[in-house]
């Protein structure tokens, strides 16, 4: 190589976000010119790999798409006319806007973030404001997961968990085309295969990780509730569970009140002090279901002291799944595949965990105080996400696959599922959803975010209403735990101005491919009342790149790219750490921006500065914090908790918890811009009931308290819901949304038709429609990225070769895919690994004509498309009652994967042109006007 | 020197396997490569129409994902396709100005773009499609194995391999010597079966692929213990002692 | 394999000029030449033929990424066919040079038809060389077999035989009875070489199914499922080109029509003294055009194993 260039060779260390995995990465610079992004070797993300999409950082750090200048609307939204501004400017008109809004009713500030990794900034910043309007992109992602795990097991699917790759035997991958791990499953998978061990993927689609898989099972989408379902009643009928794991970290063996029409029942028999009860075989005799060396009945029916019937909980599951309802001959056809599979399958997993388990030679205390000799484990394990996610019953799948795990003690242990550090967490989560407090200009007592246990929890007025504009935390999504991020554009409409000001979106694509609709999504942004004003009065965007929602956008903050910026991924928010132990990381900027952008994170923590926002201001209204960076480092959420747990104290030597130390940064840069606490190997497992492990995990500031995490097979918060709507308690949900409480607040997994399918003509729309993540896209984010263009320009859409006969499709047709709510022209293709009822596509590759400065032959607008347009984000209500958002009944997730469809071919006469074709404007940017300072 | 090498005792034959059975497809080896040679020694791997209506580029690696019906199993493979350093490589035999060439000590096949006259000559005689002309240059650009790489010694040892078995996120590119018996990938080849492709032609690849396979668990359809619902079916198992 | 326009033109004109030096030189050894008008003959035939052969390798060069490094091509003769045909090619100049001089300067005599043979020989071997080119290409079957190069002989014979027939026409009047029977028999000989070709094509399996291409097993069956990228590249463009099967009916016997049978009907003509300068003219003109076609087939036709991996029958 030549030396002479070599000497200016420079490589810096920081964090890809050519994706939300967060690998870590060294960037060498040549003259401070980007030549080469490999992985860090040493980062415990992607131990040196690096996706498709990371490679591809060179081609977005010069992008035609960035953004120059902050901009303000001249033409009317969705033009796409701008002139540029200054940034002094910007600041001016977004602090008076919010100053007002904060002055009269802060929650008139409607504050949605996407994908970034600043949630315990902008949720603070949102709090701080004294909004309760503020959700991150979790409600259109993956709440179904996050809540159900949360909700069950103390830690999730989404983000929360992974498999044990280096033990597991057996792997179930449900409803996986990528993920959020994109990196950590492929080198997981990429171990499993190297020690042979078996892989099944439950997918209707046949592609990516399941053309890897040993075994590909093409469900029919949204029915693995039953398959999984259908396994627990195998395992049951055969006996082949792990009694001593449920009695020992589960609620299996709690005494449920058995009192039909009274106020608690379903609810866990406590006694006076509030301790669960169970019943002791040994003694005979009630007693707290936490005590040690018990032998707890797991079924009968006993007595209470008040003379009432009580039963474990693990015999009402017992007593559900056994029944021959759930036996997988009356389940298989629905789901679309064979009885004897699902019986084979399930011979498979009792055969790998209880004939194979994995023994581990390194004694454990457990929170009993039992020592434990070895670690054991059942080497299945299981991991799920948007597959599961994104149906309307997709939280009470994925309760039923964390029932499954606890009954086959898969749950920390070798081999099995582990929750990522710092997880598990007390069960629910957190406090609940923050509510304002003291007069307008105030803030909010705990985060906009948080854990409802109970009706008292919700954000609802005096009649059950929702409060907040997407209606998360209201009796139509009562665990709505991110928020409804899918409905904020179509709710801020509804509302009119009376309810909403400003829309403050931050790296969301929200009038495009996170729309369901984008066709209403755009009209809805750029229609106006009788007086020629906006229904949705301001319209803020922070992004980066010239995306869709940019054109819709009042006020335009233009941010840096990601090598570019100091971003914090933070213990607080969505960490890095594994089932190995806890870690965060942080980017540092590595180029210098070559246009007039600057890092969002600095620009609302001066926005915060100068609202004089608590925390971000002192008492006089001087802002605390120069920059991101600076608070970064010295913001603290309780005394020695703050965004990094790393190098903190004095000595820098603290972790978790620790006084700020002014040279954090610097020694995360010194590491490779991460930091990873290594548990030491007898804190590895059994995390929930694990004492060293729990102690350290208090000790670090991660939990409150250090006793046990016992799962929840029976989950009594549901409980506590339904009993509201069968009328008990003071709050109550309003009278037409009682039967459906009642119906999907079951404390045990329940399955149910998708509710769109539900109320859909099959026989118009007999086919399902999904999407799935291609590998080399992220989002609406690679179209401008001149190589990961070349990969995926334009999208298919797939069908089985059967169906494609039958329908004399051939490939490269143009069809028409039509649903009740809309068609979308596109072409298609034929395959076999299909579910024999299911279309599908690659997500979010077609584009609005004229964005992403793309020219405007570009096939990503031509022959790309969005199966967005046939999703509805409203399903009607019921009797008539106002619409019901597109969405998971318990948590609000949005069920994009709900849609049925038909599919036929377009006549010869139709342009080969996908439609709808939404819109032809370029971004046309005039520049700073005369005389602006 | 276009003739082929004479094969030394002892020579290395560096090369590629790929493990068919664990690629995922994600493209992550492709645009590595591509970002890797666009940065490095080789010179940019040019891209035409970066923002238009026919985005195209030189590339070293591509991969395909194919269906397959056989042996009573339907699979789908993502099968990565780059140059194999053909020890009959005929696309350096027709070169006529030797900016094709074979080397004798490891077996690398690369091109001299300074003498290239793109002619175009090895793209035809390349029966796997590695050769790309790179329309800026005028010259024939392919894959080097990452020569200026593998033997660059201000580089740690462990970082001595190609860019795209370095990034491959699940581990399914394995670089080495297939001379050597004993060597990791030689292992590899010998106990999955790792085979040539279009063995039939003659180019005599060294780069291997591993065939896909599937693993299975032997396992007894688990019996209900009693027949005749709920209570019966668990009682025996729940009879047992536990110990909370 | 893409019908590069430069690349038919090459192998057409060089054909053409070649193949009449290639007659020169037999009519030279043969001493068949009438005496008086020797010179000229050989005067007006080396020019055209050189005209030709030059124009054929200008052309070529226009296909190169890197006209420029044309004269690195000349390296490479121990192995490669392309640097054989270069070398050849060049040293085929010196040669009809010097067969040329010597004519003039001495007529009939034993070094003219020692020239002759030279000229015959290396124009016979440049072409042979070409052939070779496609012929040594294992990766395309309709070109790596037996036919190419005895094909790419005749076709230079037949087409240099017309143009002599013309040359002869317009300096003696008449194409003569060698230049006219040479014509005709090339033009047959071509003709069932051609449709001998053809069959072999068609008769001829795949290289290779995709199956084996991806390294599966016998009994197994591969489809595409997604290309690595969606736009055409380079791979597509050079070695993906797929003809219509009804642009192969049609084309095929236009080639035998007009590349092959009309010439042979109109040597016979001119051999008979049939308006003979029409009837050679004509004869060139068809064949001229009959042979780009057939050159065009020759390339469309081709299919490039690589191609398989895409998906595109080969
Ligand atoms: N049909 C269908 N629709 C779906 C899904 C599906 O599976 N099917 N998936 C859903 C899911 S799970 C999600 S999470 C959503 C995602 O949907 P979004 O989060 O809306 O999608 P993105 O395309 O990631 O848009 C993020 C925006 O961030 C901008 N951006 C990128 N980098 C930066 C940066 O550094 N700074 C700033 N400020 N902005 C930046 C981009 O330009 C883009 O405008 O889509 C949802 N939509
Ligand atoms: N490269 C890349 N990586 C990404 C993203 C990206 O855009 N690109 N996005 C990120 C984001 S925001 C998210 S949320 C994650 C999501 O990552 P994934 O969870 O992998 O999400 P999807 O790609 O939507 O995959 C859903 C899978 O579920 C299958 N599926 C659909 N319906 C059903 C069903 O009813 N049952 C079963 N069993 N399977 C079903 C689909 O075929 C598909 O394979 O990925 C993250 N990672
Ligand atoms: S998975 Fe890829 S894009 Fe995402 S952070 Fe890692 S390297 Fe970057
Ligand atoms: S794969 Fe092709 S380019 Fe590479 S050595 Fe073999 S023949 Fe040559
Ligand atoms: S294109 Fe270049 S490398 Fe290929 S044969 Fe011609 S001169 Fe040789
Ligand atoms: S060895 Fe290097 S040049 Fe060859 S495909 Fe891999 S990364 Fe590209
Ligand atoms: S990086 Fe690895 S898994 Fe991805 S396509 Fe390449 S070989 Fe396959
Ligand atoms: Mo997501």
């Amino acid at each position: 190589m030549a030396s002479e260039s070599q000497a200016k060779r420079t490589v810096a260390h920081t964090t890809c976000y050519m994706c939300a995995c967060r690998c870590g990465i060294k960037v060498h610079l040549e003259d401070g010119r980007l030549r080469y992004i490999e992985g860090n070797r040493d980062h415990p993300v992607n131990r040196g790999v690096l996706c498709g999409k990371g490679s591809a950082g060179i081609m977005t750090a010069i992008s035609p798409a960035r953004l120059t200048t902050p901009l303000k609307r001249v033409g009317p939204r969705g033009s796409g006319s701008f002139e540029s501004i200054t940034w002094k400017e910007a600041m001016r008109i977004a602090t008076e806007r919010l100053a007002a809004i904060r002055a009269t009713d802060p929650n008139r500030l409607a504050f949605y973030t996407g994908r970034d990794q600043s949630q315990s900034l902008t949720g603070h910043f949102a709090r701080m404001f004294g909004t309760i309007n503020f959700a991150a992109h979790g409600g259109f992602c993956s709440v179904n997961m996050a809540a159900a795990g949360l909700y069950s097991v103390g830690g999730a699917f989404w983000e929360f968990g992974e498999p044990d790759w280096d033990h597991a035997r057996l792997f179930l991958l449900f409803g996986v085309a990528e993920d959020h791990d994109s990196n950590p499953i492929k080198l997981g998978l990429g171990k499993l295969k190297a020690r042979g061990a078996k892989i099944i993927s439950i997918n209707p689609v046949r592609t990516g990780y399941s053309a890897i898989a040993d075994e590909f099972v093409a469900i029919t989408p949204g029915t693995d509730g039953l398959l999984v379902l259908a396994l627990i009643h195998c395992l049951l009928e055969a006996g082949r569970i792990d009694t001593e794991f449920l009695v020992r970290y589960t609620n299996a063996h709690h005494l449920v009140i058995d009192a039909p029409g009274e106020a608690d029942d379903g609810l866990i028999a406590r006694d006076a002090a509030g301790c669960e009860l169970c019943f002791d075989r040994a003694t005979g005799s009630l007693i707290e279901a936490k005590a040690v060396g018990t032998d707890p009945a797991l079924i009968g029916t006993f007595s209470l002291p008040d003379g009432r019937r009580c039963r474990p909980a693990f015999a009402l599951l017992a007593e559900r799944y056994t029944d021959p309802q759930y036996a997988p001959e009356a389940v298989a056809s629905r789901c679309g595949l064979d009885a004897a599979t699902i019986r084979r399958i399930a011979a498979e997993i009792a055969q790998v965990a209880f004939q194979q388990p994995v023994v581990l030679d390194q004694p454990w205390t457990d929170t009993s105080g039992r020592r434990h000799p070895v670690m054991t484990g059942r080497p299945v394990a299981i991991h799920a996400m948007r597959g599961i996610s994104a149906h309307s019953n997709g939280f009470h799948t994925c309760r039923a696959i964390h029932v499954l795990q606890m009954l086959l003690g898969a749950i920390d242990t070798p081999g099995s599922w582990r929750y990522k550090s710092p997880y598990p967490r007390a069960i629910p989560g957190g406090p609940p959803p923050g509510r304002p407090v003291g007069a307008p200009g105030a803030t909010l007592d705990a985060p906009p975010l948080g854990f409802p246990a109970g009706p008292e929890n919700l954000l609802v007025d005096e009649d059950g209403e929702a409060l907040r504009l997407d209606r998360a935390f209201s009796w139509e999504a009562p665990l709505a735990i991110h928020g409804l991020m899918h409905m904020a554009i179509a709710r801020a409409f509804e509302a009119g101005p009376g309810k909403i000001d400003t829309l403050f979106l931050f790296m969301a694509n929200m009038a495009w491919n996170s729309a369901m609709n984008p066709g209403e999504t755009t009209r809805m942004l750029s229609e106006c009342d009788e007086h020629g004003n906006y229904r949705i009065p301001f319209v803020i965007v922070a992004d980066a790149f010239a995306s869709e929602t940019v054109a819709y956008a009042d006020l335009v903050l233009p941010d840096t790219t990601y090598l570019e910026r100091y971003d914090c991924i933070s213990l607080l928010d969505r960490p890095i750490g594994s089932a190995h132990g806890p870690a965060d990381a942080i980017r540092i900027p590595v180029l210098k921006p070559d246009r007039d952008v600057r890092p969002f994170q600095d620009v609302l923590i001066e926005l915060a500065g100068r609202l004089g926002l608590p925390d971000f201001a002192d008492a006089r209204g001087k802002p605390l914090y120069s920059s991101y960076a600076d608070y970064i480092v010295r913001h603290q959420r309780k005394p020695g908790i703050g965004p990094l747990a790393g190098f903190r104290g004095a000595d820098s030597r603290a972790i978790g918890n620790g006084a700020p130390n002014p040279r954090q940064l610097e020694q995360y840069a010194q590491n490779g811009c991460f930091w990873v606490h290594e548990l030491p190997p007898e804190q590895l497992y059994y995390k929930h009931a694990n004492q060293a492990y729990l102690s350290g995990a208090k000790a670090m500031g991660f939990i409150e308290e250090d006793t046990q995490i016992v799962l929840q097979l029976y989950c009594e918060t549901l409980q506590r819901f339904r009993l509201a709507a069968e009328g008990h308690g003071r709050y109550r949900p309003p009278e037409r949304l009682r039967a459906r409480v009642t119906a999907f607040f079951d404390p045990l997994p329940i399955w149910y038709l998708p509710l769109e399918e539900a109320m859909t003509d099959r026989a118009r729309f007999p086919l399902h429609a999904i999407t799935q993540r291609p590998m080399a896209m992220y989002h609406s984010w690679g179209s401008h990225n001149a190589w990961l263009r070349q990969v995926m320009p334009e999208n298919r859409i797939y069908l089985h070769r059967d169906l494609a006969t039958e329908l004399g499709i051939h490939d490269e047709d143009w069809v028409w895919v039509r649903s009740r709510n809309g068609a979308v022209r596109c072409q298609a293709r034929t395959m076999t690994g299909v579910n024999r009822d299911t279309v599908w596509t690659w997500n979010a590759i077609g584009k609005r004509a004229g964005a992403w400065a793309l020219k405007p032959d570009a096939p990503e607008f031509r022959r790309g498309f969005l199966l967005n347009h046939v999703i509805s984000e409203y399903l009607p209500g019921e009797g008539g009652g106002p619409p019901h958002s597109n969405s998971d009944p318990v948590t609000g997730q949005a069920a994009w994967f709900d849609v049925t469809v038909s599919i036929e071919r377009c006549d010869a006469q139709a342009p080969a042109e996908t439609s709808p074709r939404p819109g032809a404007n370029p971004l046309r940017v005039r520049p700073v006007a005369e005389g602006a300072s | 020197m276009t003739m082929l090498p004479k094969p030394r005792p002892g020579a290395k034959k560096l090369g590629l396997v790929v493990d068919l059975d664990t690629c995922v497809g994600c493209h992550a080896c492709a645009v590595n490569c591509k970002e890797w040679n666009t940065g490095g020694q080789a010179g940019i791997l040019p891209d035409y129409d970066k923002y238009g209506a026919n985005p195209d580029g030189v590339w070293f690696n591509r991969i395909h994902s194919y269906e397959t019906e056989g042996e009573g199993c339907s699979r789908t493979v993502n099968v990565p396709r780059s140059c194999m350093h053909c020890e009959d490589a005929l696309c350096v035999t027709v070169c006529p100005t030797g900016a094709s060439y074979k080397r004798a000590e490891d077996g690398i096949v690369l091109i001299d773009t300074d003498i290239c006259i793109g002619c175009k000559l090895c793209s035809w005689a390349c029966p796997y499609g590695a050769r790309e002309l790179d329309e800026v240059e005028g010259v024939m650009r392919k894959c080097t194995l990452c020569v200026d790489r593998i033997y660059d010694e201000k580089l740690p040892p462990a970082e001595r391999e190609p860019a795209c078995v370095a990034t491959c996120p699940s581990r399914a590119r394995h670089f080495g010597d297939l001379a050597d018996p004993q060597s990791k990938v030689s292992r590899l080849v010998a106990e999955r079966g790792g085979v040539d492709l279009l063995a039939e032609l003659g180019f005599r690849p060294t780069n291997k692929y591993l065939p896909p396979r599937r693993a299975t668990i032997p396992a007894e359809p688990p019996k209900a213990r009693t027949s005749g619902g709920f209570g019966a079916a668990l009682l025996g198992l729940l009879d047992r002692a536990l110990s909370r | 394999m893409r019908p590069d326009a430069s690349i038919l033109l090459l192998t057409t004109s060089t054909g053409f000029g070649y193949g009449l030096l290639a007659w020169l030189g037999v009519e030279a050894a043969l001493g068949v030449m009438p005496a008086g008008r020797m010179r000229t003959l050989v005067a007006a035939g080396l020019a055209v033929s050189l005209v030709l052969v030059s124009i054929g390798l200008a052309a070529s060069a226009f296909h190169l990424g890197r006209k420029e490094r044309a004269w690195r091509a000349f390296s490479q003769w121990r192995s490669s066919w392309l640097s054989r045909e270069g070398v050849a090619s060049v040293l085929t100049y010196p040669v009809a040079i010097a067969f040329g001089i010597i004519a003039w300067r001495h007529g009939e005599g034993v070094w003219t038809r020692v020239l002759g043979v030279a000229a015959l020989g290396a124009s016979l071997g440049t072409v042979y060389c070409t052939a070779m080119i496609y012929a040594s290409l294992k990766p395309i079957r309709q070109w790596h077999n037996a036919h190419t190069a005895p094909d790419y002989l005749l076709y230079a014979l037949f087409s240099g035989a017309l143009l002599l027939a013309v040359i002869h026409t317009v300096v003696l009047g008449a194409p003569g009875a060698l230049a006219s029977a040479a014509a005709a028999a090339a033009a047959a000989l071509a003709l069932v070489a051609k449709r001998a070709y053809w069959r072999h094509i068609d008769s001829q399996k795949p290289l290779a199914t995709l199956a084996a291409a991806i390294g599966l097993p016998k009994g197994n069956e591969a489809r595409p499922l997604d290309a690595p990228h969606f736009t055409e590249n380079f791979i597509l463009r050079e070695m993906g080109f797929v003809i219509a099967r009804r642009h192969t009916a049609k084309l095929r016997p236009l080639v035998i029509a007009i590349g092959f049978a009309s010439p042979l009907v109109l040597s016979v003509l001119a051999g008979l003294a049939v308006a003979p300068m029409t009837t050679t003219m004509l004869a060139l003109v068809c064949a001229a055009l009959g042979l780009l076609t057939e050159r065009w087939l020759f390339f469309a036709e081709a299919t490039h194993v690589s191609a398989l991996y895409y998906g595109r029958p080969i």
